[in-house]
């Protein structure tokens, strides 16, 4: 009998013969560094065939050693071809470190303040960490500095409205939740200037 | 029904953690493979890089290599990390595991020979990356294959049954073989006697252990 497990077997070991015979062609060092990554997917393809809730919580480590093999050959033929960019700015220096921190940042912070409170501030802190952590950094500190300044204010300020109007409690509860939130936002993204220079 | 240790090639029961479905056991065999790798982890830790003589020819004079100090700290690294890969491979009992811990060592094995400068030490290296990648469709397709006729992937389940077919066997062996075939790559590179010779050994190593471990499993699932 043929199931739908024996076709996709027959279609998968089609790909698997197409991607081999596109090893035996290819000569250049570089388009089979691509191929490997086809390769690695046909594996996938094979343990996803079985369609089982174990095979589908195979597939992530088996996609995890793939993309982390992957990566190593790509260093080593970096290494290899000398075109590695030598520079040491950060402590990770990688690419897309270069352009998504602000895109991130904006994400993190704006769920921050949608949760609001100590663990809204602590979401949008990480953001603000990421974000000054892979970004310039310089004379941002009194910003912090003051935004931190006014939260306080604001928290304190929500306490008295709670000890002398205890019936505006909504507003008091809202004013402390703001407050709260700049103040851990502020402390966390502190640790997101720590990059070991001196005086910092 | 047969269990594990009723098997001739494992010997003795030592040690069995009976953890739901996946049972990580200690046979003679595997405890004596686990504990030469943890062996060679201490080896790897406590010796020191080895620093080479070049002889110059048609005359009396020698020199030392130099030993670069950050190259070998990372190359020490990578083989402590193969040797803890090599022994999460001897331990588990599970085959998926296995598989995994199996191109982790591929991994490993790439980064200790990446610290060398050496262009064909590299070359070789990345050749070799490429044989691995490619033995993780046989190595994956191999575990997928008993998954999807047995329901199991638990070696303990499986021992014993005759259920799993020939053709997962073979191509799970087939996987090991160019997961393992790192060797054969970095003798050609004569990486043996070229820089960070203490560390290179892991990869002979582990490649013999992945060999023997996965002769076990064929032999008893």
């Amino acid at each position: 009998m043929i199931t739908p497990f024996h076709i996709g077997l027959f279609a998968v070991s089609l790909c698997i013969l197409v991607t081999f015979l596109s090893f035996l062609k290819e000569k250049d060092d570089l388009h089979k560094l691509i191929l490997t990554d086809l390769a690695a997917i046909m594996a996938l393809f094979i343990i996803a065939l079985v369609g089982t809730d174990l095979a589908e919580a195979l597939i992530l480590p088996g996609l995890v050693v793939g993309i982390s093999k992957l990566m190593a050959l790509a260093e080593i033929y970096l290494v290899k071809e000398g075109i590695q960019q030598k520079k040491n700015s950060t402590v990770l220096d990688i690419e897309v470190l270069d352009t998504a921190p602000a895109i991130l940042a904006a994400i993190l912070v704006i769920y921050g303040i949608i949760l609001s409170g100590f663990s809204g501030g602590a979401v949008a802190g990480l953001g603000i960490i990421f974000y000054l952590a892979f970004k310039k950094h310089d004379e941002k500190f009194e910003l912090i500095e003051t935004v931190s300044g006014y939260a306080w204010v604001t928290w304190i300020a929500a306490f008295f409205i709670f000890l002398i109007f205890p019936s505006q409690w909504f507003l008091a509860v809202m004013l402390a939740g703001g407050g709260i939130l700049l103040k851990v936002m502020a402390k966390f993204s502190l640790i997101g200037t720590m990059r070991g220079d001196p005086g910092v | 029904m047969i269990q594990v240790f009723d098997l001739n090639v494992e010997g003795r029961e030592l040690f069995s953690l009976s953890f739901g479905d996946i049972v990580p056991y200690f046979s003679v065999y595997t405890g004596a493979l686990a504990a030469f790798v943890i062996i060679f982890i201490l080896i790897a830790i406590f010796s020191l890089p080895e620093r080479q003589m070049n002889i110059a020819f048609g005359g009396d004079a020698y020199y030392a290599k130099e030993v670069n100090v950050p190259d070998m700290r990372f190359s020490r690294f990578m083989a402590i990390a193969c040797g803890a890969a090599t022994l999460g491979a001897m331990v588990t009992g599970d085959i998926f595991n296995f598989t995994l811990f199996a191109v982790m060592v591929g991994i490993t094995n790439i980064g200790i020979v990446a610290a060398s400068g050496n262009k064909h030490v590299l070359n070789a290296a990345f050749q070799y990356g490429i044989v691995a990648m490619l033995a993780t469709v046989p190595l994956f397709g191999g575990a997928a294959l008993i998954l999807a006729t047995t329901g199991s992937l638990s070696i303990w389940v499986l021992a014993g049954a005759g259920v799993v077919p020939l053709l997962a066997k073979a191509l799970l062996v087939l996987g090991v073989m160019g997961e393992g075939i790192a060797p054969l790559y970095i003798g050609k590179a004569e990486i043996i006697r070229a820089q960070g010779a203490p560390y290179v050994l892991m990869i002979h190593f582990s490649s013999l252990l992945l060999f023997l471990r996965v002769i076990e499993i064929v032999l008893v699932i």
